[in-house]
């Protein structure tokens, strides 16, 4: 019995290391460095992929925007909507294409993130709300779980982009948006929670919408090769 | 002043009656209705409404609009540019990602109406304009040509900024066809279509449609015509139908023509009964009485003897009587009873009454005689014996002849057997007249099936005596030949012998030797009225040597001249030599000497000496007797 309970516990501890190894690594590594052996990502695939990730997040919050309307909010046009204020309202956004390219890179990454760091917290509370909600099925459930992994996700590639540019000369240093994002939160955070969910979604579907759409404009300025 | 009030009177009576008199009403307007709104780039937008009934009067529309998180209400800038009923923005009035909230209002002099206000982001109207530059091209891969259609996105939508990302589709079809085939083309702006017919005429378009949004309308059809490539392959498979086809006339025509016989390998025809007396008719009418006594052979399985020989062909043993009374009697009696022997012993299917057969009639006769005949029917015994074995033919001959006795042979290749003459004879008939007509069918059948081969041995016919009956014998077993020739130069029929045999039987005392008994030589009397051969042995000299294998001095009617139409035996009297004996033929030949013939019709009288005459037999020589006789005609052997 002692032997069984050294070998069980050798193999518990073996797989925790391995378990934290994996969580730790995520994504594929990508060689800052560029060391032998290591596969780097060019700027361009880089931002293919977080195109796609944006698309998909985006996707995302369109399904679920149209099953809470579908299910709780038979008549769509209620007046009293238009007091509907998103949370993100404070952070500057272009709201036209002018506005958007007129923008420098920076500025726009910087836009980005914010808007990705934003929803962090929301997204997360809003997934646990859902367990509340007796007619929303699992599907839909297990899609705000991923939607608010893919906030996660998506803010680390955006990230990653950034430093990508900053490497490679693209953008200037004078971005500080890698040292903390948690600084470019505006002060009341706490606003959020007084939004209704259906206003949640109704929100994230629109922030999303504009993070893809301000990373295709970053992409096809940087690197118009593929797709523009 | 009353004028006055009166006059307001009626003009307000006026007033208030006149919509009466005209007979309509007015109203305020009726609800208008937004429609739609649509952006075809992103970067401005047009809203339609719908006007309600406008109550007779005329009414104004206008639209207004209120910004997310904004009280402030702003009018349409712009009625014009897209048509009536419409609202346009332009960029400067158009914000992305702000909800705008529209309301249309309908006014006229007696009211207005205001439309359910409808909210609208402007990401999620875009309707692009239909791709632009479309081409489509045919170009070929490896022998086999495709279309390339390329396109171009709308003008007004800026992709290349990545403002907005459009995904395309296109759609193919013949000019004849009625359903399209759509392909989705993604991001990319061309595509190719392959698997296109030969010489055919197709419709392209294409359409576009932004990430979130409203699909574009149809571009404009290019029309392509495929050349005719389908030529190489279509001659090819031309040419294979013909092909095909000329094999399958081929092979209907050998079936066709190998029909039977191949109906005969896979379905081998059943053979039917060929019994001897069998009628099939009878077995239908289901009268098994008459079938089975028509099969009935009678003495079959024979009784009386389980000789060897008596299962043999039976020779008919013509006696040949020394006196003519006793001819006359005993023929008759013989002829009967031979032809009964044979008919009892011999069958139509035996095969075995050939010409070769040595001795053509059985013994039975002998035993159903006087007892003078035993003697011939053992010298016919041992006769039949012998021919029957043909390799036993040495010895019999040599246990018959003292030496010059006559043996049955074939003396030089002639074949001197009597043909199956009385196999053919109908064995189941009772006629009496049957009996003797069939034997002279018989006759007249070993005739001719002998007449052919008589040639070979024509030559020796100098050799032979006259007294040798010169029958045109059967040819079954030409290989029958006599080593001793020198004996038996006669011919050898087995008429002969039997004949002999039969005239020796009655004779009183002529017949002396045994060895004497194997071989006799018989002249031929005449034929009575009954149709019967009287045949007389042969002597030397003057005397009736019956059995003495003499070199024929006398008149030798050994030969047979022929069959006449009447179913004659025709036969010739050969002169050797002068000396004849006078006594012999007169009957026969009313003392002419000459040749002649016995029968009482033609008498071909040539003194020749070996006319070997051939007649062709007639072909209605077959009777009532089964097809052994030989309708063949004779053929014409040469004179010597």
């Amino acid at each position: 019995m002692p032997g069984n309970i050294r070998s069980v516990s050798f193999v518990v501890l073996v797989c925790l290391l391995f378990c934290s190894r994996l969580t730790s690594v995520g994504a594929t590594p990508i060689c800052t460095n560029a060391h032998a052996g290591c596969h780097v990502l060019s700027l361009s695939n880089l931002f293919d992929r977080v195109i796609q990730h944006s698309a998909r997040m985006h996707g995302i919050s369109n399904d679920l925007h149209s099953e809470f309307e579908q299910y709780f909010l038979p008549s769509r046009n209620q007046i009293g909507r238009v007091s509907r204020n998103c949370h993100t309202s404070t952070i500057l956004t272009p709201n036209g294409k002018e506005n958007a390219q007129k923008m420098a890179r920076e500025e726009l990454t910087e836009v980005i993130l914010k808007l990705l760091v934003a929803w962090r917290d929301p997204l997360w509370h809003f997934h646990h709300s859902m367990a509340h909600y007796d007619d929303f099925n699992n599907f839909s459930s297990n899609k705000a779980l991923e939607m608010s992994d893919m906030v996660h996700e998506l803010r680390k590639g955006v990230e990653k982009v950034a430093e990508k540019m900053q490497v490679l000369g693209i953008t200037s240093n004078t971005v500080n948006s890698l040292t903390s994002p948690e600084a470019l939160l505006p002060s009341e955070s706490a606003e959020w929670r007084l939004m209704k969910d259906y206003d949640l979604l109704y929100c994230f579907r629109r922030d999303s919408n504009k993070v893809q759409n301000y990373l295709k404009i970053l992409k096809c300025r940087i690197v118009p090769e593929h797709g523009c | 002043m009353m004028k006055k009030a009166v006059e307001l009177v009626l003009l307000l009576l006026l007033l208030f009656f006149t919509p009466h008199i005209m007979g309509k009403r007015y109203s305020p307007p009726g609800k208008p209705t937004l429609t739609r709104c649509r952006s075809p780039e992103k970067e401005t937008f047009t809203c339609w409404w719908e006007p309600g009934s406008d109550g007779g009067l005329p009414t104004t529309h206008a639209l207004y609009y209120r910004k997310e998180s904004s009280e402030r209400v702003y009018e349409c800038p712009d009625y014009h540019t897209a048509g009536e009923n419409s609202c346009f923005f332009n960029k400067n009035d158009t914000s992305i990602w702000v909800n705008y909230n529209i309301t249309v209002v309908a006014t006229n002099t007696l009211g207005s109406a205001f439309s359910d206000p409808v909210d609208v982001d402007v990401v999620y109207i875009v309707k692009p304009n239909p791709p632009e530059k479309q081409t489509v091209t045919i170009m070929e891969d490896k022998g086999w040509p495709f279309l390339r259609v390329s396109w171009e996105p709308p003008q007004k939508a800026d992709t290349r900024s990545g403002w907005i990302t459009l995904i395309y589709e296109l759609r193919v079809k013949l000019e004849e066809e009625n359903e399209w085939e759509m392909h989705l083309a993604g991001h990319q702006k061309t595509f190719n279509i392959f698997s296109l017919r030969s010489g055919g005429k197709y419709l392209v378009e294409v359409r576009c449609k932004p990430d979130h949004g409203f699909w574009s309308e149809w571009s404009s059809t290019s029309y392509i015509k495929v050349p005719d490539y389908f030529h190489r392959e279509k001659s090819v498979w031309i040419l294979l139908t013909i092909f095909s086809a000329f094999i399958f006339l081929i092979l209907t025509w050998l079936l066709h023509m190998n029909s039977r016989s191949l109906k005969n390998c896979i379905l081998p025809p059943v053979p039917g009964p060929k019994i001897k007396g069998f009628d099939n008719q009878l077995l239908k009418n289901g009268k098994s009485d008459e079938i089975f006594s028509a099969l009935m052979v009678s003495n079959f399985p024979p009784t009386t003897s389980s000789n060897y020989e008596d299962l043999l062909v039976e020779y008919l043993e013509v006696y040949v009587p020394v006196e003519q009374e006793l001819m006359q009697e005993e023929s008759k009696d013989l002829h009967g009873g031979c032809l009964k022997c044979e008919r009892s012993t011999s069958d139509s299917d035996s095969g075995r009454g050939s010409c070769d057969s040595h001795t053509l009639l059985m013994d039975k006769c002998g035993e159903t005689k006087e007892e003078g005949r035993h003697t011939d029917r053992a010298s016919s015994r041992m006769l039949t014996e012998a021919q029957r074995h043909q390799k036993g033919w040495e010895k019999d001959t040599l246990t018959y002849a003292h030496g010059d006795m006559v043996s049955p042979d074939m003396s030089n290749g002639r074949v001197k057997t009597w043909p199956s003459v009385f196999s053919p004879l109908p064995q189941y008939s009772s006629n009496p007249l049957d009996k003797q007509s069939s034997l002279e069918m018989a006759k007249q059948h070993c005739l001719s099936t002998s007449s052919c081969l008589t040639q070979p041995g024509h030559s020796t016919k100098e050799a032979l005596g006259p007294s040798n009956w010169d029958f045109c014998l059967g040819n079954k077993q030409p290989h029958l030949l006599h080593p001793q020739t020198q004996v038996g130069r006669q011919l050898q029929a087995h008429s002969e012998v039997n004949i002999s045999n039969i005239g020796r039987k009655q004779a009183p005392a002529g017949l002396q030797s045994p060895a004497l008994r194997s071989t006799e030589y018989v002249e031929v009397q005449r034929v009575n009225e009954e149709d019967l051969v009287l045949l007389q042995p042969v002597v030397s000299g003057c005397g009736r040597i019956e059995g003495y294998p003499q070199m024929p001095k006398g008149k030798d009617y050994s030969k047979v001249k022929g069959v006449d139409s009447d179913n004659m035996l025709l036969l010739q009297r050969e002169v050797m030599e002068e000396d004849w004996c006078p006594g012999v033929d007169q009957e026969i030949n009313g003392g002419t000497g000459n040749c002649y013939t016995s029968s009482t019709v033609n008498t071909t009288q040539k003194p020749t000496a070996c006319i070997h005459t051939a007649m062709p037999v007639q072909g209605d020589m077959a009777l009532a007797m089964n097809g052994y006789v030989d309708t063949a005609t004779m053929c014409t052997l040469p004179t010597c």
